[in-house]
């Protein structure tokens, strides 16, 4: 008999408690939830942020406010998002690897990567390899023989220090055997100048900051770092085939949305529910391929695990770039 | 071309057109009059709205925000003694002594028609020459920025005002400063003492707020009771006296444009830059350089028309190559992207009524901008009128504000005030202060520059100065810079024998 009661008083107990919590919960959000984006206003990861805030409203049934506080690499940003309230009104914008990286790569950063819980990732933008148009590199194997020939001459411009840009040269170094002289620059956009001017032999910019040079005929590309072709330019090899060597695809750079840790399931469920619409909805897919977003959704569950992937990865590879 | 030219000028004066360009030239003169409030903020808070407007009606309202802001900046700086923008700093020189001298509506409408004037000359080189401009930019390397660092810094010794040695002090102050925060090549740390606000270095805005504001409040404070010398009676009628004024100094103009337009094209190098180099320029042409920093109309017309020459110069790289030359054009360039734009070719070609709608509705915001800028300054110049015990507060208040909202942060205002009372200590001292802005600037990019040069030869230093005596770019700017310390050193003996 207290057998066969157990479940039906939990089941009692569990109905009345979701009476209870039921209509507060079924408002949220109530009013406009602000979003922290750890750059500044007009950047690539702001314009990333106000096209998705603008399109998740009609989701959300609320306004998505930015709130920007930009500064040292992202670092104020992600700690004030880790210390944001955790009432399902705070979220941010985050970018992998960026947030892993600062916290690598310095001395007391008020974070923990355990501090956030993860919603949605909303882009990917992989790492290429890009010559200027008339550059005597054919292929990435032209390059690679270059670099071997002379080790550590070539010269390769990428955003840096200590970015995913350098991450990835890194990494590609290691797998690939090779040395190049890394130059640092202030943004890919920079890097992708010098390579024009042909300042740099070659640049390690993001897709999403070379595509436009490519379809001006400026530049090259001459592989993508990523695990497979990428369906929106499917002419661009990736660097393991060219190579015949797997390179691991650790500096892309992924922008997602966050939480501070401790929001509670239901709020994450109307927030996961939010973004994953609007990265169906069709005029937000027009808008971010007119604008050369390189959208790839994951849901909470797949982020979390793609942060924990990475984690294990950086273990590997933080020390080539400290 | 000529055909997507008419085009453009048709789309141009589309009444939508029209009122964008109004509404961004009225609230980029208020933006860039108020210190703390940048052109950068005022393009980016406005990107959100230009989301739903056909691409050139938003983009001619960015362009309006652009062009009035890099001018407006002149009316706080001839006023109040505080720049509104880092344009504005060259500007103050001669235009705060002006004011002080009884005209400040002559000082504001020689900024306004000068910022008018280059402003339209650097469209112009956007319209007629773009593609070629577009190509010498490319040739700018790390060695050329390097040396065009080194060339603004010369420049101090025109900013001192015959305090030669309190100016090199207070340009080598300004040049550590600059080494705040991360090493640009190698990512260390260097005098941030573990504040996050400083690891991106010492923020120009923020610094230039107290440096400027700081020391003012305390001078109104101290003048509070005595009687406030308001001799500031001026009339519109005095705002145009100035035209004939104006074009008399053709040289001037034209020398001034060339300069910001040239400093435009190189992406990374600024409006205050542009400002500062025509203004040194003029200075050393004058046959009368004793009368800089006391009010001299040339200095104030060469520093403004110099600043917003950089305004079009900026678009050149921007829109052929996708490259942005300063924050704001970083900004401009999100707003292009995000309407499906690509910079380059294509951008003249297939979408050629809407590039050239924007270029023309440039020339509009940088003609808008001379009435909106006179009637806002005609009430403007009540200001000068304002008992200190009221302009004051308000001062600090406006400085405190503008320093928080930059970055959002209350670490800043301390910044603020800190830089303040270092302000406060060399007004004291009579040190100059704009040879610290110029060391803060220029330091920053001159450090990188070398390094990156370095880096680039791989520390070879004989292959890094070959490079500098080799490269045609960098051989000009090494002469000019031999130019500019020889000219200085040899004009203040003459000055320090005629003294005697």
């Amino acid at each position: 008999m207290i057998k066969t009661m157990k479940p039906w008083i939990a089941g009692l107990c569990a109905g009345a408690l979701a009476a209870l919590a039921g209509p507060a919960l079924a408002d949220y959000p109530e009013k406009p939830v602000t979003m922290i984006v750890a750059y500044s206003p007009g950047g690539g990861t702001d314009t990333a942020a106000r096209t998705i805030a603008k399109y998740v409203e009609k989701h959300l049934g609320q306004r998505l406010v930015v709130e920007n506080k930009p500064g040292a690499g992202g670092q104020i940003g992600f700690s004030a998002l880790a210390r944001a309230a955790t009432d399902g009104y705070e979220i941010g914008f985050i970018n992998v690897p960026s947030i892993q990286l600062v916290k690598r790569l310095r001395d007391n950063v008020p974070y923990e990567l355990s501090d956030f819980q993860p919603i949605a990732n909303i882009q990917l933008d992989p790492v290429v390899v890009a010559v200027k148009t008339d550059s005597p590199y054919q292929t990435l194997s032209d390059l690679l023989a270059d670099a071997r020939e002379r080790p550590g001459e070539v010269n390769i411009g990428a955003d840096g220090p200590q970015s995913n840009n350098q991450l990835q040269l890194a990494v590609a170094e290691d797998a690939l055997d090779v040395d190049f002289n890394f130059i640092a620059f202030d943004g890919s956009g920079p890097a992708v100048k010098a390579t024009l001017g042909g300042e740099v032999a070659a640049s390690l910019p993001s897709l999403s900051s070379a595509a436009s040079h490519v379809a001006n005929g400026r530049i090259r590309i001459l592989g993508v770092f990523a695990r497979k072709r990428n369906p929106q330019f499917p002419d661009f090899p990736t660097v393991s085939e060219e190579a015949g060597v797997e390179v691991p695809s650790v500096g892309a750079s992924l922008r997602g949305i966050a939480a501070p840790k401790g929001l509670s399931p239901e709020h994450l469920a109307v927030l996961e529910k939010a973004f994953a619409a609007v990265m169906e909805d069709p005029e937000f897919l027009a808008h971010a391929e007119s604008a050369g977003l390189p959208l790839e959704y994951m849901n909470a569950a797949d982020f979390s695990a793609y942060l924990a992937d990475a984690e294990t990865q950086l273990d590997k590879y933080i020390d080539l770039i400290r | 071309m000529l055909e997507n030219m008419i085009l453009g000028l048709g789309s141009a004066f589309q009444p939508e057109m029209l009122i964008a360009v109004f509404l961004g030239v009225v609230g980029g003169v208020v933006i860039g009059a108020l210190p703390g409030l940048t052109s950068t903020m005022g393009v980016a808070l406005l990107i959100p709205v230009t989301f739903s407007l056909p691409p050139q009606v938003g983009l001619a309202m960015l362009g309006g925000i652009y062009c009035a802001s890099t001018y407006s900046g002149a009316i706080s700086a001839i006023l109040l003694n505080i720049p509104g923008t880092s344009a504005s700093v060259a500007t103050m020189l001669d235009g705060h002594p002006m004011s002080r001298n009884g005209e400040p509506g002559r000082a504001i409408s020689l900024a306004t028609f000068a910022s008018a004037i280059g402003g339209v000359a650097s469209v112009a080189a956007l319209l007629l020459l773009a593609p070629q401009l577009a190509e010498f930019s490319l040739r700018f390397g790390s060695p050329e920025y390097f040396l065009l660092a080194v060339f603004g810094i010369t420049v101090i010794a025109s900013m001192s005002s015959g305090a030669m040695e309190k100016g090199l002090i207070a340009g080598a102050f300004g040049l550590i400063l600059s080494t705040v925060g991360v090493h640009p090549l190698t990512g260390t740390m260097r005098f941030t003492f573990d504040m996050p606000s400083l690891y991106d270095g010492v923020p120009l805005v923020v610094a230039l707020i107290g440096l400027y504001s700081i020391p003012e409040v305390i001078d109104l404070v101290k003048r509070a009771r005595e009687e406030h010398g308001n001799d500031a009676r001026v009339d519109a009628s005095g705002f145009l006296a100035v035209i004939p004024e104006i074009l008399r100094q053709k040289v001037n103009l034209l020398r001034s444009s060339l300069i910001g337009i040239i400093v435009g094209i190189v992406p990374g190098v600024g409006c205050s830059v542009g400002g500062f180099l025509a203004y040194d320029a003029a200075k050393r042409a004058s046959k009368t350089p004793d009368r800089f920093g006391k009010g001299a109309a040339e200095g104030i017309v060469a520093s403004e028309t110099g600043n917003n020459a950089v305004t079009g110069g900026t678009l050149i790289p921007l829109l052929t190559l996708g490259i942005p030359g300063n924050p704001v054009t970083a900004v401009l360039l999100g707003g292009i992207m995000i309407h499906g734009l690509r910079p380059g070719p294509e951008l003249f070609t297939t979408n050629a009524e809407i590039t050239y709608g924007f270029i023309f509705s440039l020339f509009l915001s940088n003609l808008l901008f001379v009435p909106v800028g006179l009637v806002i300054a005609r009430f403007g110049l009540r200001i000068v009128q304002v008992p200190p015990a009221i302009l004051a507060p308000i001062i600090l208040a406006l400085a405190v504000l503008g320093a928080y909202s930059i970055r959002a942060s209350l670490n800043d205002v301390w910044i603020m005030l800190a830089v303040g009372a270092l302000g406060w200590g060399m007004a004291v001292l009579a040190v100059p202060r704009a040879p610290l802005v110029l060391g803060l600037v220029l330091g920053t990019l001159a450090e990188g520059e070398l390094a990156r040069s370095l880096a680039l030869v791989r520390g070879d230093v004989s292959a890094f100065a070959l490079g500098l005596l080799t490269r045609p770019i960098s051989l000009v700017i090494l002469g000019l810079c031999v130019f500019a310390i020889a000219h200085g050193i040899l004009q203040h003996r003459r000055n320090s024998k005629f003294l005697e």
